[in-house]
């Protein structure tokens, strides 16, 4: 509801304002100095053949602008002056990229899981929202929610019955961030040679928190910890395949890097000690999460105009 | 004659509901394209990377979420694509390098070797105190991998890079029949021609041939007509006894060890699924040279 509140009416393919569609001009009488809409149907009518008596030679191949501007008519000397100048070649490869994202909102829900970690899954539902500052620049917010969803796996279990040792785990809670959203890949499929979806891959970084906890295994009779928020740094890829020019597919891979506080694995001698949190902890670890998550892109707004035709 | 009339009666109830719940016209047209657009194929002289072309296509592999250990395997694939979007080869390889992974370094370093651990953890001697042996001597090894296989390549494209840099792209699926060496350890406690599962002898590994599914994606990118850069993603799930544990066959279920309820025992029902998955890099040697489509 906030992202729908802050949406704008209308985006914009090119930084600026767009210009107000002038009135119809009144008829005047053409010379230097007057506004000339081409478009305009209340244009005097332009005689077909050019006055006599025009002798300049850049007028004849100067078309209709030597007639609407004469002090803008090129002269012979001007061409060949232009031909010499350094062209300044700025033609854009792609024109009127399908999903444009500047000064665009971007809402990203999804499920986050994890991939690098066998021995407890961080699963979660996740949302995001981004906001285009360039067409490839973004900067945004995102969170997680992992506290229901954590699981110890078969896996471990197996290891802890026949080794005899336990592996300390960790149990998420939350995990909310600031990032940085830099796009600088897209282009498109064609699928089956029959239909055209468009595509794009970003890298994405970021700093924020996530809260953890050990999960009691070495000395859960007397051990009971409580969450805590760690800084957690962030670098993933992301791609995103377009359905339409708003809403897309979202799949990306994120490590969320941060200095995980594990449980210790000695058990002090006597119950009043085994009872003292100082005793629980046991080293730092700097722990990489490595977590996935699918999901959807969706823009807003909906529709935008493009600044200069195709 | 009453049946009849009750039949026709109740056919006549049917059809007046099928007629009333139907819409009364359905509506559909095909799109009528006119103009130079007319009949037009979506994608004109594209470049036919695959089709009627051989690929010979070195790399390497490297094994994801390992459990024990981390299997480097240098190998190859030879391809012949029948159309554009179907190709059928063999992908093939060794794993030369076989890493252990913290956990197995760990458990090395710090589990404990006497009579609990002993059907489990590999170990010296046949009575206590035991004294240590690698741990990662009996962790399971991935050694030779085959895999018949088809690609199937429905999206062609192109990837743009800093809107600079462009490459011909194409995304594809394979999937196929592994063939997969993989050396665990042997049987012990099963028979009298078995070591006794408290045997240091018992951790020894020996070769077995698995058969798996494979399967997974993939994205070329075309730099040039000749060779093209492949990176992939496979998975090819089966289960093996990848730590050469007792953990499945006891109990009432058959989910606990053998040694719970009677003597341990490692054999074929210790394997545990594992849905196995790499990740491949290839330099795509392609020939002769490609075709372009009108």
């Amino acid at each position: 509801m906030a992202a729908a509140a802050l949406v704008p009416g209308l985006a914009l393919a090119q930084p600026g304002k767009k210009p107000p569609k002038p009135p119809p001009t009144a008829p005047t009488a053409t010379g230097a100095g007057s506004d000339i809409e081409i478009d305009d149907p209340n244009q005097p009518k332009q005689p077909d053949t050019p006055p006599a008596g025009t002798g300049d030679p850049g007028a004849a191949g100067g078309g209709g602008i030597c007639e609407i501007d004469p002090s803008a008519c090129p002269k012979g000397q001007d061409i060949n002056a232009a031909a010499k100048r350094d062209v300044a070649a700025e033609v854009y490869a792609v024109q009127q990229i399908y999903a444009l994202r500047y000064h665009r909102f971007e809402v990203q829900p999804g499920w986050s899981f994890s991939l690098n970690d066998q021995f407890v899954s961080h699963l979660g539902p996740t949302l995001g929202i981004n906001y285009y500052i360039t067409n490839v620049l973004a900067v945004g917010l995102n969170g997680t929610f992992y506290q229901p969803f954590n699981s110890d796996s078969d896996f471990n279990f197996q290891n802890r019955r026949a080794t005899r040792i336990a592996v300390p785990l960790t149990e998420y809670q939350w995990g909310a961030n600031l990032n940085f959203t830099y796009v600088p890949m897209y282009g498109k499929f064609a699928g089956f040679s029959n239909f055209i979806f468009h595509y794009d891959a970003y890298v994405i970084g970021g700093v924020g928190a996530l809260s953890t906890r050990p999960t009691p295994v070495i000395d859960p009779d007397n051990r009971n910890f409580s969450f805590k928020p760690k800084v957690a740094f962030n670098a993933g890829l992301g791609l995103r395949i377009f359905f339409n020019r708003w809403l897309a597919l979202n799949l990306e891979i994120r490590d969320y890097i941060y200095n995980e506080q594990l449980e210790n694995l000695q058990i002090a001698a006597t119950q009043q000690q085994q009872q003292n949190p100082d005793t629980w902890f046991g080293e730092n670890r700097i722990t990489n999460a490595v977590q996935a998550q699918l999901g959807a892109s969706i823009f807003f707004p909906f529709s935008w105009e493009y600044r200069l035709p195709k | 004659m009453r049946k009849t009339i009750g039949s026709t009666l109740v056919a006549a109830a049917l059809g007046a509901f099928a007629l009333a719940g139907a819409p009364r016209e359905a509506k559909a047209q095909e799109i009528q394209i006119t103009g130079p657009l007319a009949g037009a194929p979506a994608v004109r002289k594209l470049r036919l990377y695959r089709e009627g072309r051989f690929e010979f296509s070195p790399g390497v592999s490297f094994t994801l979420l390992d459990e024990y250990r981390r299997t480097i395997i240098p190998g190859a694939t030879l391809q012949y694509n029948l159309f554009e979007w179907l190709g059928l080869g063999v992908w093939g390889g060794y794993g030369v390098v076989s890493l252990t992974t913290d956990l197995t370094d760990q458990i090395d370093s710090t589990a404990l070797r006497n009579s609990r651990t002993a059907p489990n953890l590999n170990h010296q001697g046949n009575a206590e105190p035991f004294k240590t042996a690698p741990f990662g001597d009996q962790t399971a090894k991935l050694t030779y991998f085959i895999a018949p296989q088809a690609q199937f390549v429905p999206l062609r494209g192109k990837l743009a890079l800093f809107q600079k840099l462009f490459v011909d792209t194409d995304a594809y699926l394979h999937g196929g029949v592994m063939l997969v060496g993989v050396e665990e350890r042997g049987n012990c406690g099963v028979d009298k021609s078995t070591p006794s599962c408290t045997d240091p002898k018992s951790f020894t590994r020996e070769s077995r041939l698995a058969v798996a599914p494979t399967f997974g994606l993939g994205l070329s990118f075309y730099t040039s007509k000749i060779v093209s850069l492949r990176m992939e993603y496979r998975a090819f799930p089966f289960s093996w006894n990848r730590a050469g544990f007792d953990q499945r066959g006891g109990g009432t279920d058959g989910k606990f060890p053998n040694g719970i309820t009677g003597n341990f025992k490692v054999d074929s029902e210790d394997r545990t699924f594992k849905f196995n998955q790499m990740f491949t890099v290839q330099a795509v040697i392609s020939f002769p040279k490609p075709n372009v489509s009108e």
